[in-house]
C-alpha cells in the first residue's frame, strides 16, 4: 500500500471575499507524478501555496507526512521543494547564489555568509546547474541580468539541489525551448540516479500544455477553485479537458 | 479668466510666497550699524590669514574636526544598520516577532532622531562636562536613529515573495535573515554611506561652534573676535576638506564581490562593535558626571515658563520651520529659472555651495551685522543654508536628465526660461518635491541651532533654560520638540509618500 504524503481535507481559501479554493480534497501518495490542468486564475498557484505552507487556507485541514503544517519538523519540512511560477529568485544575487540558497536549510550561518561573499567553491551548486544546462559563464550574474530561460533553470536548479523527495511546481517549462524542456523533465520526473544525483520521487506539477503530459501518472483538473477532476493519465479524454477549459 | 493649476511644477514655486512677510519683516528690521563689519567680513573672503601659526591651528583643528566626524560617522553608520534591521518589516516577519516590538523599537528610534545633534551635545555638555567623546557621542545619537531609518526605508522594498520563497527553503532564521537584506544593506551603505560622512563633518563643525572642539571651534571664537581673515582661513580649508573627501569619494568604488575587500569591512564592522560597547562602557563607569548632581533635581526645580509664553515659542518654532523650508524649496528652482545662462549657473553653484560650507550660526551672526534679531532673519538663515543642499540635488538631477525636450523646445522657438521650465525642470518637479518633504523633517530640527543664536523658538528657550539649571524647563522644551518633530515627520512621510 502507497504512503499518502500529501492530503487536503475541505481545504477553502476565501481572499478579499473571493473564493479561490471551494472545498478541495486531494490525496498524493508516495512516489505518484500529478499533473495539474486549469485556465490562468483557476486556482493552481493558490492550492501549490497551500500544499507547501505558505498560505493557510480559510477552512479545512492540510496534512502532510500526516502531520499538519506546523508540527512538521525542519528535517520534514525540507522534504518538499517548490518551483515557482514567477520564480523568486533574489534579484541581486548572482545565479549561483541563488542555487546555493537551496542548501541554506541544510548548513549554518557561516554558509550563508560564504555564500554572499563568494568566498568558497560551490561544486554541488555548480554540479545541478550544469545539469540544468546552465553555462558557467553565468554562474556570476546577476538574477536581473539573466533572461526568462536562464531564470527560470536557476529557479530549477535551486529547486533540485535541495535533494528533497516531493516536487511542487508551478509552471516549470515556461521559457524553456523545447529540446530544454524534455531535459527539464526527465529531470524533475525520471528517478534515474546517475552521477549519485537524488531527484524528486513525487511530483505535483501545474501546467498549460497538454503535450508535456507524458511522463505523469494522474492527471487533475481545477476550475474556479474546485477539482473537476483526478484521473489516471490513460484515462483522460476530451470531454475531462472540456469541464476545466 | 484662467485658474492657476496646481502641478507639480507650480508646487515647487509657490512657497516662494513665503517671502511677502519674511521681507516686510527684514526691512522694518534694517539697520547699517554693522554694514562695515560685513563689507569687511565679505573682503576677508579673498584675503583669508595665511602665515605659519594659523596653518598648524588648521591643521591641528582639522584633524580634530576628522577624527569626531570620522569616528561618529563609522559608528553611526555601523549602529545604524543594525537598528535599521531591528526597524525593518522583514526582521519581525522571519522571527515571528509580534509587531508591538516594532512600534515600540520606531517610536524610540523616532524620538531619539528628533532631537538635533546640537541639542544632544548641549545636553551632554551639561552632564559631563567638555569633553572630546561629547561631540562623536552627540552626533552618533541622532545619526544612528537617522540611519536607521534610510536602512529601514530600504529593507522595507524586500519583495514579500523572496520572503516567501525563502521561508520555504526551510533556511534557518538568521541565514535567512541575512541572504534578505545582504544587498538591500550594502546598497544603502554605497549611496548613502559616503555621503553621510560629509553630514558628520558638518556635524561636528556644528557642535565645534558650541565649544565641542575641532574647527568650528576656531571659527567660533575668530567669528566673536571680529578676526575675519582666520575665520575665513578656517573656513577655506572646511572647504577644501569636504571637496577633497567628495572627490576621494567619487574615485572609490566599493565592491562588494571583491572577496578581501569584504573580509576586511567584516572585520572593521566587528571591531568598531566591540570597540564602541567597550568605550561605552568605559565611558559610563569612569566619568563622574561632573555638573549633574542626581535625576531628584530634575524634578525640583523650578518652571517659570509660563503657558502663554510656552505656547508662544512653539507656534515660533512652527512659523520658523515653515518659513524656512519655504526658502528652501522655492529658491533653486525660482533662482534658477531667472539667471539661466552658463555663468550664472556657475555662480549659483558657488553660492550653493559657501551655503553649505558656512555654518547656519555664522550665516546668522553675519546677517545679525545689518538686520535686528527676528524670526525672519533666522528663517532666512536656516532657509538660505538649507537652499544651498536643495539646490545641489536639484542641479545633480537637472545635469543628468535627459535634456531632449528642452532642446525640441528651444528648436521651436520657444525662450530659454520656458523651455527650462517646461522641458527640464517639470519632469524633476516630482522627485524634488519629495527630496524637500524630507529636507524639511531635517529643517525643523535644525530650528534648535538658530534659535540658540537668533533668540527664537525652543532653541532659545532650551539655551536658557539650560543655562539657568531649570531642568524641567529643559524636560517640557525637549518633549515639545520631540513632538513637533515626530508630528512633522508624519507629515513629511505622508506627503513623501504621495509623491513616490
Amino acid at each position: 500500500m502507497k504512503n499518502t504524503v500529501l492530503e487536503l481535507k475541505n481545504i477553502s481559501y476565501k481572499y478579499e471575499n473571493n473564493l479561490i479554493l471551494n472545498k478541495v480534497n486531494l490525496k498524493i501518495n508516495s512516489g505518484e507524478k500529478i499533473a495539474l490542468l486549469g485556465k490562468s486564475g483557476s486556482g493552481k498557484t493558490t492550492l501549490i501555496s497551500v500544499l507547501n505552507g505558505t498560505i493557510k487556507p480559510t477552512h479545512g485541514e492540510v496534512k502532510i507526512f500526516n502531520k499538519s503544517y506546523e508540527e512538521l519538523d525542519r528535517k520534514q519540512k525540507c522534504k518538499i521543494t517548490t518551483i515557482w511560477q514567477d520564480l523568486r529568485l533574489i534579484k541581486d544575487l548572482s545565479a549561483e547564489q541563488n542555487v546555493n540558497c537551496g542548501l541554506l536549510a541544510e548548513n549554518n550561518l557561516y554558509f550563508a555568509f560564504k555564500n554572499l561573499l563568494n568566498i568558497s567553491s560551490f561544486k554541488k551548486a555548480h554540479k545541478y546547474m550544469q545539469l540544468c544546462r546552465l553555462h558557467n559563464s553565468i554562474y556570476d550574474k546577476k538574477i536581473r541580468k539573466l533572461s526568462g530561460g536562464q531564470k527560470q533553470r536557476v529557479a530549477i536548479a535551486r529547486s533540485l539541489i535541495q535533494e528533497s523527495n516531493i516536487l511542487l511546481a508551478d509552471e516549470p517549462f515556461n521559457n524553456l525551448d523545447p529540446k530544454l524542456i524534455a531535459t527539464i523533465k526527465s529531470l524533475l520526473l525520471e528517478n534515474v540516479d546517475k552521477n549519485n544525483t537524488k531527484y524528486p520521487k513525487t511530483a505535483l506539477v501545474a501546467l498549460h500544455r497538454l503535450d508535456l503530459l507524458k511522463d505523469f501518472d494522474k492527471v487533475m483538473g481545477i476550475r474556479d477553485g474546485k477539482i473537476f477532476f483526478d484521473i489516471k493519465r490513460t484515462n483522460l479524454r476530451k470531454f475531462h479537458l472540456d469541464k476545466i477549459y | 479668466m484662467n485658474k492657476l493649476k496646481l502641478n507639480y511644477t507650480s508646487l515647487s514655486f509657490l512657497p516662494i510666497l513665503v517671502c511677502i512677510p519674511l521681507g516686510y519683516q527684514l526691512i522694518t528690521n534694517l539697520h547699517f550699524g554693522g554694514f562695515k563689519l560685513f563689507l569687511e567680513f565679505l573682503i576677508s573672503a579673498f584675503n583669508p590669514k595665511i602665515d605659519n601659526e594659523i596653518i598648524i591651528a588648521v591643521i591641528n583643528r582639522l584633524n580634530e574636526t576628522i577624527l569626531i566626524g570620522f569616528f561618529s560617522w563609522i559608528v553611526s553608520i555601523i549602529f545604524g544598520a543594525i537598528f535599521g534591521i531591528l526597524s525593518s518589516n522583514i526582521f519581525y516577519k522571519i522571527f515571528n516577532i509580534p509587531n508591538f516590538f516594532y512600534n515600540i523599537i520606531r517610536l524610540f528610534l523616532t524620538i531619539i532622531r528628533s532631537i538635533h545633534e546640537v541639542v544632544w551635545g548641549i545636553l551632554l555638555m551639561q552632564i559631563y562636562g567638555i569633553n572630546f567623546s561629547i561631540g562623536i557621542i552627540a552626533i552618533c545619537i541622532p545619526y544612528i536613529a537617522v540611519n536607521s531609518k534610510v536602512f529601514a526605508e530600504q529593507l522595507e522594498t524586500i519583495d514579500y515573495k523572496n520572503f516567501e520563497s525563502i521561508n520555504q527553503l526551510n533556511a534557518p532564521k538568521f541565514s535567512a535573515l541575512l541572504t534578505l537584506i545582504w544587498n538591500p544593506i550594502i546598497n544603502t551603505f554605497k549611496n548613502f554611506g559616503l555621503y553621510r560622512l560629509e553630514c558628520s563633518i558638518r556635524s561636528t563643525v556644528i557642535l565645534g561652534l558650541f565649544g565641542i572642539g575641532g574647527i568650528g571651534t576656531s571659527i567660533f571664537l575668530s567669528f566673536q573676535t571680529l578676526n575675519f581673515r582666520e575665520l575665513w582661513t578656517y573656513l577655506w580649508s572646511l572647504a577644501i576638506l569636504i571637496i577633497l573627501s567628495g572627490l576621494i569619494f567619487k574615485k572609490i568604488k566599493f565592491n562588494h564581490t571583491n572577496k578581501i575587500l569584504s573580509i576586511f569591512f567584516i572585520t572593521v564592522f566587528f571591531i568598531t562593535i566591540l570597540l564602541s560597547f567597550s568605550y561605552f562602557l568605559y565611558f559610563v563607569f569612569n566619568n563622574n558626571f561632573e555638573n549633574f548632581n542626581s535625576v531628584s533635581f530634575l524634578f525640583r526645580s523650578s518652571l517659570d515658563l509660563g503657558l502663554f509664553d510656552f505656547l508662544k515659542i512653539i507656534w515660533e518654532t512652527i512659523i520658523l520651520s515653515l518659513l524656512s523650508t519655504g526658502i528652501a524649496i522655492s529658491f533653486p528652482p525660482l533662482v534658477i529659472l531667472i539667471f539661466n545662462n552658463n555663468t550664472s549657473k556657475s555662480l549659483i553653484k558657488i553660492f550653493a555651495f559657501l551655503l553649505r560650507l558656512i555654518p547656519t550660526p555664522i550665516i546668522l551672526l553675519t546677517l545679525l551685522t545689518f538686520n535686528n534679531p527676528s524670526l525672519s532673519l533666522a528663517a532666512l538663515t536656516l532657509g538660505l543654508h538649507n537652499a544651498g543642499i536643495t539646490s545641489k540635488l536639484l542641479f545633480t538631477n537637472l545635469d543628468s536628465q535627459d535634456k531632449r525636450n528642452y532642446i525640441a523646445m528651444k528648436s521651436l522657438g520657444i525662450s530659454k526660461k520656458t523651455s527650462w521650465l517646461l522641458g527640464l525642470f517639470s519632469q524633476q518637479a516630482k522627485s524634488y518635491l519629495a527630496y524637500c518633504a524630507y529636507r524639511s523633517d531635517i529643517i525643523i530640527r535644525e530650528t534648535a541651532i538658530v534659535g540658540v543664536i537668533g533668540s527664537v523658538g525652543l532653541g532659545w528657550q532650551l539655551q536658557e533654560s539650560l543655562s539657568s539649571f531649570a531642568l524641567q524647563e529643559v524636560t517640557i522644551v525637549l518633549i515639545a520638540y520631540c513632538s513637533i518633530a515626530i508630528v512633522g515627520e508624519l507629515i513629511n512621510g505622508k506627503i513623501k509618500n504621495s509623491l513616490t
